[in-house]
């Protein structure tokens, strides 16, 4: 079973003359109780994604199904979904956080005594009790994103999408962040979660979908992903720059096999490889080589880079 | 839960009073504007028209009448207009626009509840103003019940543009500095009685928005007349039809919000 299906997305912005494909091809899917990590570049089109998602723009191509329910048609799809979007808090900062939650759970269709229960629970969950009556504005920025992410929940959606939840956040806010995230989907939720902070999403997500320039380029399980770019994968070190210290030939040849090159390292993959291209290098000097511990850090920037 | 709407509708008038009363300068200074403009108006006026033209002889002091309610109903009608577009531009900036659609109720009916509720607020903030005039220029004005027709009338065709301009908030965003103008305008059309008007002016005027309303407001209140029923019907006319206008136009700018990916941001 699963609660997000996303089939085929694309949309392409007209302004002013100008056509943007802000999305290509993005499939998606999502289990209860998973959590999807959406990675991509500035601009890869995370977050027109996850509008298209949320019903708050029109695709041009493809499909949307929350719960088996569409939400650009049925409404009652986004009963089933919360979401915490990019950019500010989400939150009437002259109420006080019961009171956002008081008004947003009626607002998904709760009545005033189930949004007020749920409301304390969650205020209670997120250890925010102690500020329900102080004005969000308040409050500090860290805990403004908690009550963000209540005011998300406060319907118990099936499926919570975070846009950069911890973006501007510091280290602690970051971290409380990260921990309310896991017990949500502890409790059943599926949660779609974009960031740039590349540690988090590993230490977060079951699986990572990658997308550049509007398509996804990678779905797979986080630590496999990993493990499959880690296993045999070195990292070479010259001296110097590449462009320098190889001619243009083996430059181009080492790129014929496939060969990740990037400032003064060489990425390649396979034992045997490695012993081609340490070949291939001579006489040039050589700073290091290692075996990638890839994290995700890396799997991300090798996949971007990749044409 | 049995009733969804009334429990949208009770949200909402909760939202807006808690951050009436929890900040109340804005309201109040909001106050003291509407009535110091009055007064240097309504100075204003008699110093140009001289002591002999009298605002406050026989005539002249229905004339100060007329000139009260017009004023009060144009200031109405633009706080309807301000309100709309200032708590939209604001909404779509700190995020909660785009947390309004994704509710399951209809974005239209969430708005009309914010309208009911908000106008609620609108009509204490101009009740306490029109008291203050009253007192300080020593006007009188009659508050007959047949009132609420007109005022209805009158609202439903603010709302309607109300809607419209929400609307362009949707697509265009920054929408002040129009409005600014169309206030002006709005100002003048609300503020003269031009119901009094002959010919192809009266036509005119019946189909401009909230125009008969406001004429039969004048009626009522200032001019001592009974409720003119011909003028209702058209009064009510022209109410339905911009209203409608406004729902529809609405409707169209949230489509085009959509496509173009506008919905608060960007
Ligand atoms: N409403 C819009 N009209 C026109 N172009 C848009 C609109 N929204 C986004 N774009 C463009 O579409 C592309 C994808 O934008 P999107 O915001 O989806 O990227 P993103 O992956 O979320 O980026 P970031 O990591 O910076 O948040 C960008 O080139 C952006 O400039
Ligand atoms: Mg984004």
């Amino acid at each position: 079973m699963k609660i997000l299906q996303a089939q085929g997305l694309g949309k392409t912005y007209r302004r002013g003359g100008q056509v943007v494909e802000a999305v290509r091809q993005v499939d998606l899917a999502i289990a209860p109780g998973e959590i999807l990590a959406f990675l991509g570049p500035n601009g890869a089109g995370k977050t027109t994604t996850i509008k298209m998602i949320a019903g708050l723009i029109r695709p041009d191509r493809g499909t949307v199904a929350i719960a088996d329910q569409n939400p650009h048609r049925d409404p009652h799809a986004l009963r089933q979904l919360g979401a915490v979007l990019e950019g500010n808090r989400n939150l009437y900062w002259r109420l006080t956080p019961l009171e956002n939650l008081e008004y947003f759970g009626v607002l998904r269709g709760l009545s005033r005594t189930e949004a007020r229960r749920s409301g304390r629970e969650l205020l209670e969950r997120f250890e925010l009790s102690h500020k329900r009556d102080a004005a969000v504005q308040n409050l500090s920025r860290g805990m403004q994103q908690k009550v963000a992410i209540a005011v998300a929940l406060v319907h118990h959606p099936k499926l919570l999408l975070l846009d950069e939840p911890t973006l501007g956040l510091d280290v602690e806010a970051t971290q409380t962040v990260k921990g309310l995230v896991q017990e949500i989907a502890a409790s059943g939720c599926a949660i779609l979660l974009t960031t740039h902070q590349l540690d988090i999403a590993e230490a977060l997500s079951d699986r990572v979908a990658i997308i550049r320039a509007g398509a996804v380029i990678a779905e797979q399980p986080t630590q496999e992903l990993v493990r499959q770019f880690s296993g045999a994968s070195y990292q070479i070190e010259l001296e110097g720059n590449l462009e320098e210290l190889l001619e243009a030939g083996v430059r181009s040849r080492l790129e014929s096999q496939g060969i990740v090159m990037q400032g003064n390292r060489l990425f390649v993959r396979g034992a045997e490889a490695l012993y081609e291209v340490l070949e291939l290098l001579r006489p040039a000097p050589i700073f290091q080589v290692k075996k990638d511990a890839a994290d995700l850090t890396e799997v991300f920037l090798k996949l971007v880079q990749e044409s | 839960m049995k009733f969804p709407l009334l429990e949208l509708f009770l949200a909402e008038l909760r939202r807006t009073w808690i951050q009436f009363i929890r900040y109340p300068s804005e309201a109040i200074v909001g106050i003291f504007i509407i009535v110091i403009t009055f007064y240097f108006l309504f100075a204003g006026a008699s110093y140009i028209a001289g002591p002999d033209a009298g605002l406050s002889g026989a005539s002249g002091s229905e004339r100060l009448e007329v000139l009260v309610v017009g004023y009060i109903i144009s200031i109405l009608v633009i706080s309807v207009l301000s309100t709309t577009s200032n708590s939209l531009e604001q909404e779509a900036s700190t995020g909660t626009l785009e947390q309004i659609f994704l509710s399951p109720f209809r974005s239209l009916t969430v708005f009309i509840m914010r309208a009911f509720a908000s106008l609620s607020l609108r009509l204490v903030i101009v009740g306490i103003s029109l008291t203050a005039i009253l007192l300080i220029t020593g006007t009188q004005l009659r508050f007959p019940l047949a009132l609420v027709m007109p005022l209805g009338t009158l609202l439903m065709s603010a709302y309607g543009m109300a809607f419209a301009v929400a609307g362009l908030v949707l697509v265009v965003k920054r929408v002040s500095q129009v409005l600014g103008a169309v206030q002006f305008g709005l100002f003048l059309l609300l503020g003269s009685p031009v119901e009094t008007m002959e010919g192809w002016g009266r036509a005119i005027a019946f189909c401009a928005p909230m125009v008969p309303s406001a004429g039969l407001l004048r009626d009522l209140m200032a001019r001592e007349l009974p409720l003119n029923w011909g003028l209702y019907g058209i009064a009510l006319a022209n109410a339905l039809f911009y209203l409608g206008l406004g729902f529809l136009l609405f409707a169209r700018s949230e489509r085009i919000a959509k496509q173009r990916g506008l919905l608060s941001g960007y």
